[in-house]
């Protein structure tokens, strides 16, 4: 028979992030409905849209929480794996040099035993599987932080009607088609010139 | 007394005299920001968007008809190849009669962010070679490429051979799959689509993490104690700031050129499968049948000597030779070891191929 304890569900984070976000978005919803009619009749322009796009910035926060919690994890795993790491390459290091040398040649050694094993030690983790496969996980969930971020900032550049970095990012893609499309057409006029004078 | 602690009263001395040393220092070394790196005299021969071609003045006079085209790494700036007079790539080949330019690749900017592979290779590349074709009167130049810069000249030679006399390729990266290196180890296991999408370029952020993680308790530590023991050796502080400030001026990679870079070369291995596109044509390194001459180091811990020889075996050169250095990436091109024995035998082999 299980126990009370044991039945009892555990708090589950996603699903409450869920019921945030839907209360969220529905009280979000209900207000700007409410509000709508009054709200047209005196505001309009860019303040307007911020207020039509409140909604995205309160998503991008409650999602923004869930990739916190994947970033804490990998950063916790990250600093494991170094401290860890650490005690070993120490444990080793006070076997090789039990006592610590108080004259000068003595010391020179023990550091240069210290340091190859330390550099030792270190370098294998770094070159781990279990270490690029974490390190790996961690940027991209620090990336993932970066875009909620970028998404809440394009919302408040829109609303006030500032380019985005979308906008900017289609007139670096037109212009590195410009440069692309110049440079060919530079090389064929030279190409041309060339057999040009040499008839 | 049993417990008395006793100490070596040289040690004593060394500890006073280190510390004597970490005052006087900013009275003797010059800031970093005060070093100049400029050290051969150049004159820029040819310029596109931030690309710059360097071409070296030099007093001596050319014994060797075909110019050496140098494309550099797309980490950190070309100064180490003219680091120090007395360890400078660039002024030993002068020296040995060649006519020396330099392709500069800049400090690029977000909107630089779509450039990729073909802009770099099929663009700038061929841009700088048909400009010196022209300059020279050659038909052929001698391309040779350091790092990232041996794999850019490795793809422009499959692409272009005719353009190409001689290719030197000097620790390129070649063999994603097998390099055994932390930068390796980190390439493969990166979200590149990700980073690329939210970031643009790579940031030089993420380079300076990847330096801090090779050789981090010598390189982050123990040098920096070496340095100020030597702070009244000039010779010493001289080049160890030098390369310092080299270490520390890394510009972004362009977006779309790192993203190709670590899905064909680290991650899916393409280039020594011939199976990586470049501008619409695809790679194959059997193209490449003019003379080469591969450089790698054993203790090179950015780009192992197993990713770099596959090339050896991949190309379709019957004049092809292989040499393997005892010394490390940097130690290959800017030191005094590179001067009497890496620039030696590569000019010699050179000279042969450059009448």
């Amino acid at each position: 028979m299980e126990s009370g304890a044991e039945t009892q569900k555990k708090p589950d984070f996603k699903e409450t992030s869920d019921y945030f976000k839907h209360l969220s978005q529905f009280w979000t919803d209900m207000t700007y409905l409410i509000s709508n009619k009054p709200s047209s009749l005196t505001s309009a322009g860019p303040m307007r849209k911020l207020t039509m796009q409140t909604k995205k910035i309160s998503n991008e926060i409650i999602d923004a929480n869930e990739d916190l919690i994947e970033f804490n994890t990998r950063l916790t795993e990250y600093y494991k794996q170094l401290s860890d790491t650490w005690n070993e390459a120490q444990k080793r290091f006070n076997t090789k040099v039990p006592e610590i040398p108080n004259d000068i040649e003595h010391i020179e050694s023990s550091k240069r035993v210290w340091i190859d094993i330390f550099e030792n030690s270190f370098t294998q983790l770094f070159d781990s599987e279990k270490f690029g496969e974490n390190f790996g996980k961690l940027i991209t969930s620090e990336l993932e932080l970066s875009k909620h971020w970028n998404n809440m900032l394009t919302v408040l550049l829109e609303s006030a009607n500032v380019p985005t970095k979308n906008d900017l990012n289609e007139v670096y893609k037109e212009l590195h088609s410009l440069r692309k499309r110049v440079g060919k057409l530079e090389k064929n006029e030279k190409k041309s010139g060339v057999e040009h004078n040499g008839k | 007394m049993e417990n008395e602690l006793r100490i070596d009263p040289i040690l004593i001395e060394e500890f006073l005299k280190f510390n004597k040393n970490l005052i006087e220092a900013p009275k003797m070394v010059p800031a970093i920001d005060e070093i100049n790196l400029e050290m051969t005299p150049y004159d820029v021969a040819y310029s596109e968007d931030k690309m710059r071609l360097l071409h070296f003045n030099s007093s001596i006079q050319k014994q060797n008809k075909i110019p050496i085209v140098i494309v550099y790494a797309l980490i950190n700036r070309y100064h180490i190849l003219d680091i120090h007079p007395q360890k400078s790539w660039i002024k030993n080949l002068l020296n040995q009669g060649f006519d020396v330019y330099l392709i500069d690749w800049g400090s690029p900017t977000n909107i630089d962010k779509y450039m990729g592979f073909d802009d770099y290779v099929n663009g700038y590349i061929d841009n700088c070679v048909d400009f010196v074709c022209d300059e020279a009167d050659v038909e052929k130049v001698t391309l040779q490429g350091y790092c990232t810069g041996g794999t850019l000249a490795t793809v422009y030679s499959a692409l272009h051979p005719n353009k190409v006399k001689n290719l030197i390729a000097t620790a390129p990266v070649i063999d994603g799959k097998k390099d055994t290196t932390v930068v390796g180890n980190l390439a493969k296991h990166m979200d590149v689509d990700k980073m690329v999408e939210t970031i643009g370029n790579m940031p030089p952020e993420f380079m300076y993490y990847v330096f801090s993680v090779l050789k981090p308790f010598e390189q982050g530590l123990e040098k920096y104690i070496h340095f100020f023991k030597n702070i009244h050796d000039k010779n010493y502080v001289d080049n160890f700031l030098r390369v310092e400030k080299w270490l520390n001026d890394t510009p972004s990679i362009p977006g779309e050129l790192f993203r190709q870079w670590i899905k064909d070369i680290y991650q899916d291995n393409l280039l020594i499968q011939d199976k990586m596109y470049v501008g619409g044509k695809m790679v194959s390194l059997k193209n490449i049948t003019m003379p080469i001459f591969i450089q790698v180091a054993v203790g090179d811990h950015l780009v192992s000597p197993e990713c770099s020889m596959p090339l050896y075996y991949a190309i379709g050169s019957e004049d092809k030779t292989l040499r393997i250095y005892p010394t490390g990436h940097v130690g290959m091109i800017a030191s005094s070891f590179s001067q009497k024995k890496v620039l030696t035998e590569l000019g010699q082999w050179l000279s042969e191929r450059s009448k």
